[in-house]
């Protein structure tokens, strides 16, 4: 089967459309990160990890230098307090941590030498008038790095790659790392996009191939179902849905034992949500589509031949509709992606974890402050996927449905 | 044409029954009453609201009287979450500051687009129409809540610092006429720019499909210019399914415009829905709900008349 669609005129077509193999090829790399993210190479846990200083730029960015100087002075501070308490050393010095870094494994003595160290230098830079503008306070500035980074315990080279990787985007405002956020909000946006589009186009095109080719009381219902759906604006529909679902504990029991589930906490209201509006779509267009095939002479023939309606249905109608359905597939996953920006801007979508609409709502703080990173980096995320498929969708357009405008 | 008229509304009337349905039975999926009082709250205190805000009677009875309320176009129910305000007093004073947005951005979206999908299927082909479709996908890749954030940061924060005095305000609203360009500019610049990729795409795609056919060929033939072939003869054929875009775009607008109210904290319909929502603001949301549905309803119906003052082919029957 798919070696003979290999062979076939629309494929040929579809290949030699040369942007669209980019894309399939750049959306094949977004879903082997999401895979790997879904199978623990980036947890939930890393995402809300602070690795360092909050507001650091990315690829080891110019910072000002008064920005770097109260990084260092943060440490200082937080590693002068621990040693404050003698009682509990460990677990004090144990609580700084900046993800793979730790606080150095050396006596209170050393430790507290080098705090010292630190604060003199600090106390001189401070004095100066404009620290910003004076580049020959850069070498103490450098000491200063210098030195609170031996406060830190060294890391294995394997380490200190994984925390470069981890440092590569910068910095949000609590200090989490930005490209670990981004690559954990590919699995939540696929997964988002592919359940939202699957369960939308599934159910679309089982009611719309059916209203059309039973008609009648069928086609009543399922048209009087999508102008009620769509005659609500998408946007206060789906707000209205999600906030309709958030909050609510659904209570059952399962083999006997109570389970309940904080729906409020989980996605679903929000693939309620997306789903309830996205159907209408694939199903407007799969019933036109089925209107036309089921005037075709081999649906007659099968009629003819005895087959049951059931059976035409599944066997006939919808393998030719099929292509339609990956048209539209495409156009809700970026659909969805989408609208979960907004919806978790408006306090209704992602509830627990990073995604891409997390990032961008929160770094609205960050950019009056002048800091573009997290912004940037979740943009830049989603544009690549969203261009991907949008590029994807008028080849398929292209090449199945050229007629259409 | 009235007959017509009358009779569409007569058609909606069964979707737009069920439009109340829907909405009011998923908006008891959660119960509001415990919604809005917290989950604490104790068993008197739950009755005694329900009895007042007449929650506990039969679904079916609240569904009458929503519809009787909706029909006499009483809108006096009173607010939860601000006492002494009815939802009809929040609907008037949300309306005009959410028209005072959507409107000039239509507008401007709509002749914009159609300008530069005119002059992109005129390239067809060339330079300047692929660049123009390339910056249309990549304009429509981007979420347009990035296009807020920066569109407020540089068009109000840095430009202010830039020009020395505020030009645009960062956010809020003030009626009148005279305020208008410094509070609203900005929001409606930001919405053309954001439609502008997927409509100009639309609009060339509808100059492009007329390009090809047989009267275009005839009109070329006896000498038309270039000028009058666009503006004349493809622009008046292309006029139904830009007809259809436009109406389409409008409670799109509405709603559009709910992340710009609330980015910009301008007090209208959408910011009003979104605070209603997150004070479980139960009669608020249901009315606002319903009141969308039937401004959608209603551009529906304006839409197929429109089509038939167009296009002399289109026969309302």
């Amino acid at each position: 089967m798919t070696v003979r669609w290999l062979q076939s005129r629309s494929a040929r077509k579809f290949f030699r459309h040369r942007p669209a193999v980019v894309a399939l090829v750049v959306i094949s790399l977004y879903l082997a990160v999401a895979v790997a993210v879904l199978l623990g190479g980036v947890t939930m846990e890393q995402t809300l990890e602070r690795i360092g200083p909050g507001n650091l730029p990315g690829f080891q960015g110019r910072q000002l230098a008064e920005k770097r100087v109260e990084d260092c002075a943060m440490v200082l501070d937080r590693v002068e307090k621990a040693l404050k308490r003698p009682s509990n050393l460990r677990a004090a010095l144990g609580e700084i941590r900046y993800g793979l870094l730790r606080v150095a494994d050396r006596p209170p003595e050393e430790l507290r030498a080098l705090v010292d160290q630190g604060w003199e230098i600090y106390d001189e830079l401070v004095e100066s008038p404009d620290l910003n503008a004076d580049p020959s306070l850069l070498p103490q500035i450098e000491q200063l790095e210098r030195l609170t980074g031996q406060l830190f315990a060294p890391l294995s080279g394997w380490q200190s790659l994984v925390r470069q990787f981890r440092l590569l985007l910068g910095t949000d405002r609590q200090g989490r790392s930005i490209m670990l956020r981004g690559v954990y909000s590919i699995k939540v946006a696929i997964q988002i996009g592919v359940i939202t589009a699957f369960i939308s186009v599934l159910i679309g095109s089982l009611l719309g191939a059916s209203a059309a080719f039973f008609g009648g009381w069928v086609d009543h219902v399922v048209i009087w179902l999508y102008t009620t759906l769509s005659s609500i604006p998408y946007l206060v529909l789906l707000v209205v849905l999600a906030y309709a679902f958030s909050g609510a504990v659904w209570q059952f029991s399962l083999l006997g034992r109570p389970l309940s589930v904080d729906v409020g906490n989980t996605l679903i209201p929000v693939y309620v949500a997306l789903c309830a509006t996205f159907w209408i779509g694939p199903c407007r267009v799969i019933r036109g589509e089925t209107l036309k095939i089921k005037q075709l002479e081999y649906v007659q023939a099968a009629t003819a031949t005895g087959f049951g309606r059931l059976y035409i249905l599944v066997r006939h109608i919808l393998p030719n509709a099929a292509h339609l359905m990956l048209i539209n597939f495409s156009l809700l996953f970026i659909g969805a992606i989408k609208s979960e920006v907004i919806l978790s801007f408006l306090g209704l979508g992602v509830k627990r974890g990073p995604s891409w609409g997390i990032m961008i709502s929160h770094s609205a703080q960050e950019v009056i402050n002048g800091f573009f990173w997290q912004i940037g980096a979740a943009t830049v995320f989603m544009l690549v996927l969203v261009l991907a498929f949008n590029v994807l969708t008028d080849a398929l357009q292209d090449v199945f449905d050229p007629k259409h405008l | 044409m009235w007959v017509y008229i009358i009779r569409r509304l007569a058609y909606n009337v069964p979707v737009y029954l069920g439009i109340i349905l829907l909405v009011m039975a998923a908006l008891r999926v959660n119960d509001p009453i415990y919604g809005f009082l917290g989950k604490n709250a104790s068993r008197e205190q739950y009755d005694r609201f329900a009895a007042a805000t007449g929650l506990d009677q039969p679904f079916l009875v609240q569904y009458v009287r929503f519809l009787g309320d909706i029909a006499r176009l009483d809108f006096t129910t009173e607010s939860w979450d601000q006492p002494g305000i009815s939802v009809g007093q929040l609907l008037s004073t949300a309306i005009m500051p959410s028209l005072a947005l959507t409107v000039p951005a239509l507008l401007l979206t709509t002749l914009i687009s159609i300008s530069v999908g005119m002059i992109s299927a005129y390239y067809r082909g060339r330079l300047p129409d692929r660049l123009l479709v390339l910056l249309a996908v990549l304009g429509m890749s981007v979420s347009f809540l990035v296009y807020i954030i920066l569109g407020q940061y540089f068009g109000a924060f840095w430009l202010n610092r830039w020009l020395g005095y505020e030009l645009f305000a960062i956010a809020g609203y003030k009626p009148g006429l005279i305020h208008w360009p410094r509070y609203c500019l900005l929001p409606v610049m930001i919405s053309v720019i954001v439609a502008m990729g997927y409509d100009t795409r639309f609009y060339r795609a509808a100059m492009v499909e007329e390009t090809g056919k047989d009267y275009i060929v005839t009109a070329r033939a006896k000498g038309a210019g270039q000028a009058k072939l666009m503006f004349v003869h493809m622009l008046k054929n292309a006029m139904i399914p830009i007809i259809t875009r436009v109406m389409i775009t409008i409670p799109l607008l509405i709603t559009g415009s709910i992340l710009l109210e609330m980015y910009f904290n301008i007090p209208g319909m959408g910011r009003r829905l979104i605070l209603a929502i997150n004070a479980k603001d139960f009669p608020v949301v249901q009315t606002f709900t319903a009141v969308f549905a039937a401004v959608f309803i209603v551009t529906n119906i304006l839409t197929d008349v429109l089509y038939a003052l167009v296009d002399p082919r289109v026969r309302l029957s």
